[in-house]
């Protein structure tokens, strides 16, 4: 009996061990050594690259294009890990709470209100961004200052552009509508035919931001930071707009799609005439992958099309940081972005700012054929406005929640 | 050593995944549904999420609309199931055998039987397509509206589906103790089938019907998968409502996600305690046979 109760202790013992103790190795911080050392030392090593993994064009390219890249570049195998940003997060959080310092992410695909949680909660290594050649190169540094509206601080290394269109079938729609007024007016004279995937869906509450910008007067006065007697003022525009346009939505707006795969879904089956996406190639990819038909466009509104940066960024317990820096410069480079810009391979807009390429390297980006579905930087970059400080994110997705949804 | 320690020290292996993963499980989220242990320091005080809740009428409408699906299901699969359990136990043997095809939604995973819902019921779906070819209706969009009426009817659907084998089960179990001589003796003396079987059947498959009625309810009252493909907008399910809530947004609003799982949590343990109380005073007011 004593021998059963030692036994119990000692493997209660083991349960309650604190973890950390057993394995702390102390090592020099990739952020104080030259760049060329985190070459090397991240030689015939793993990098787990944590990301949304829902589109798999994208999952494709990184499996061959970059993985194949890191191996003949730099001897380093890359795993990529398909996981929600939401999911990671929350992740990493109960590692931090566990008191874990050795985790198993060692770059996260981030940005946004994902990326100000997790800087909060202390889960981020540190300034890095500063660091990686091709970002000192060619990133302009204005455009890593922040990231909706939180400052960046060099936690996280851009590495694409999005920016916000909508998708018709140009065979059943001859003139898509150019403002948002157009919009309302088309949908108010075509019931049953448009709805938007309900927030917090990513590009719901994008295509809300969107209306919110369009009639409350243009997005300059949000930009100076959170302010919560303007949002008291004009957000019950937004909610007019939207409360006014419901009954003509799908199923009278009764319900609205989950996400934005849904209103894909609905769109490529006819069921509504317009579908949107926050990535500008995303109905060329969905006639290349056959799901479309081949007569869908893209069309943005001239009141403005919200853009952003997405990022990647390296939790604080990853257990390979060099590697991870070495991955975060190498889908920065020009040669990455080329290729990413593809809309063959991803048809990512690439985070460089072209005037810091050469002119060869230039007219390689220009002579990119996007297809016929997607609108090229001269039409996207004029119409383009910043995104909102995620706080107005958050108040503008519970907003739409009392205001719509329930009302 | 005494009785107690003896018995409690065979049943460890047992009690302390229960009592570290479950307990803990509980305990951390009762402590962060008042805004101890979160992710981000709180400001504000312990109740505030229970006190944001209780004046919320969304809360409520989902709340209950959550019930609604969850008992529609539950009586739905007892309903069916037992009177299915029923009809097969009575079949001739070889029959018998070929009727256990009623065990296969039961290895279904949930998600699967959500998409066959979807598949079959959407307005461009199976069912409305045949209805077209068929001839009794002219255009698709006259299909009656099975998955966005307002009502949850396709998620009653889908849990129904999965539940009615499960139900089944239980009940067959104790079927097969039955002793038929009962049936025939009720029938010797002239008792019509509908009379045996509500008067003489049923009442010794109660058991089986209530422990089956409680799961069912419970499970459908707080699972994600089914509502996660099928539910509405409005009203929305608790459980996606919780999973927005912790996934979506802010790290701020942590407390109020957990405390809508403590109060699901605990309205799960005051309905099984009332349900049995009254199943209980039931029974005992009925002549056992």
């Amino acid at each position: 009996m004593t021998k059963k109760c030692i036994v119990l202790i000692a493997f209660l013992a083991v349960l309650f061990l604190p973890g950390p103790a057993l394995a702390e190795k102390t090592k020099v911080s990739p952020l104080d050594i030259p760049f060329q050392k985190i070459v090397e030392q991240s030689r015939k090593t793993d990098v787990r690259w944590y990301m949304y993994g829902g589109w798999a064009h994208v999952n494709d390219w990184v499996d061959t294009y970059v993985a194949g890249e890191m191996k003949k570049q730099y001897n380093i195998d890359l795993i990529r890990v398909p996981m929600d940003a939401g999911v990671f997060i929350n992740k990493l959080l109960n590692e931090k709470a566990a008191g874990k310092k050795t985790g198993t992410i060692d770059l996260l695909w981030i940005n946004g209100e994902n990326f100000k949680n997790a800087k909060e909660a202390g889960l981020l290594f540190g300034s890095f961004a500063q660091k990686l050649p091709n970002v000192i190169k060619y990133v302009d540094p204005q455009s890593m200052v922040h990231d909706f509206g939180y400052p960046v601080d060099g936690y996280e290394a851009p590495f694409g552009r999005a920016q916000f269109v909508f998708e018709y079938d140009a065979e059943s729609v001859s003139a898509p509508p150019r403002t948002m007024e157009g919009l309302k007016e088309w949908i108010l004279s075509n019931p049953g035919m448009f709805t938007y995937p309900q927030p917090p869906d990513f590009t719901g509450s994008a295509f809300i931001r969107q209306a919110f910008y369009a009639v409350t007067g243009g997005h300059e006065q949000y930009l100076s930071g959170w302010d919560p007697d303007l949002f008291a003022q004009k957000s019950p525009l937004l909610w007019d707009w939207l409360n006014k346009i419901e009954p003509f939505l799908w199923q009278k707006g009764q319900t609205y799609p989950k996400d934005s795969a849904f209103l894909d879904t609905l769109f490529s089956r006819g069921e509504v005439s317009f579908g949107m996406s926050y990535h500008p190639s995303h109905a060329q990819n969905k006639i290349l992958e056959g799901s479309y038909l081949k007569s869908a466009r893209t069309f943005v509104l001239e009141d403005g099309s919200i853009y952003n940066t997405h990022f990647t960024a390296i939790p604080f317990n990853a257990p390979n940081k060099a590697g991870a820096m070495i991955l975060a410069d190498f889908l920065i480079s020009v040669e990455a972005q080329l290729s990413k810009y593809r809309p063959d391979k991803w048809g990512d807009f690439p985070a460089l700012d072209l005037e810091r390429l050469s002119q060869e390297q230039r007219e390689k980006f220009q002579t990119v054929d996007l297809g016929p579905a997607t609108l090229g930087s001269d039409i996207l970059t004029p119409v383009a406005v910043p995104e909102i400080p995620s706080e107005y994110l958050e108040a503008l997705e519970q907003g739409w929640k009392e205001n719509v949804l329930d009302k | 050593m005494s009785w107690t320690s003896k018995h409690c020290l065979r049943l460890s292996p047992l009690m302390l995944p229960y009592l570290v993963l479950f307990c803990g499980g509980v305990f951390l989220t009762v402590c962060q549904s008042l805004g101890v242990l979160t992710p981000l320091p709180y400001e504000g005080g312990a109740l505030d999420a229970y006190i944001k809740l209780m004046g919320d009428s969304a809360f409520f409408a989902s709340f209950f609309f959550s019930l609604g699906v969850a008992a529609a299901s539950a009586f739905f699969s007892v309903a069916v199931g037992t009177f299915l359990a029923y009809r097969v136990w009575q079949l001739p043997r070889q029959l018998a055998t070929a009727a256990l095809i009623y065990k296969i939604p039961l290895i279904l995973p949930h998600i699967s039987v959500a998409f066959v819902i979807l598949v079959f019921w959407s307005s461009s779906g199976i069912v409305a397509s045949m209805a077209h070819s068929l001839g009794l209706i002219q255009t698709l969009h006259q299909f009656p509206n099975v998955l966005y009426s307002g009502w949850g009817i396709g998620m009653v659907l889908a849990y129904t589906l999965k539940g009615i084998p499960f139900a089944m089960l239980l009940v067959m179990a104790l079927l097969v103790r039955f002793d038929i001589r009962q049936i025939q003796t009720a029938a010797m003396l002239g008792a019509s089938g509908l009379r045996i079987f509500f008067t003489i059947v049923l009442p010794r498959l109660a058991p089986a019907m209530h422990t089956g009625f409680i799961i069912l309810f419970l499970y459908s009252f707080g699972a994600f998968d089914i509502p996660y493909i099928l539910s509405e907008s409005r009203p929305g399910m608790l459980s996606i409502h919780v999973y927005n809530l912790y996934f979506k947004h802010d790290l701020a609003r942590r407390p109020e996600a957990m405390a809508i799982l403590v109060i699901m949590f605990c309205f799960a343990l005051v309905f099984i305690i009332v349900y049995s109380k009254i199943v209980n005073r039931l029974e005992n007011g009925v002549r056992k046979l």
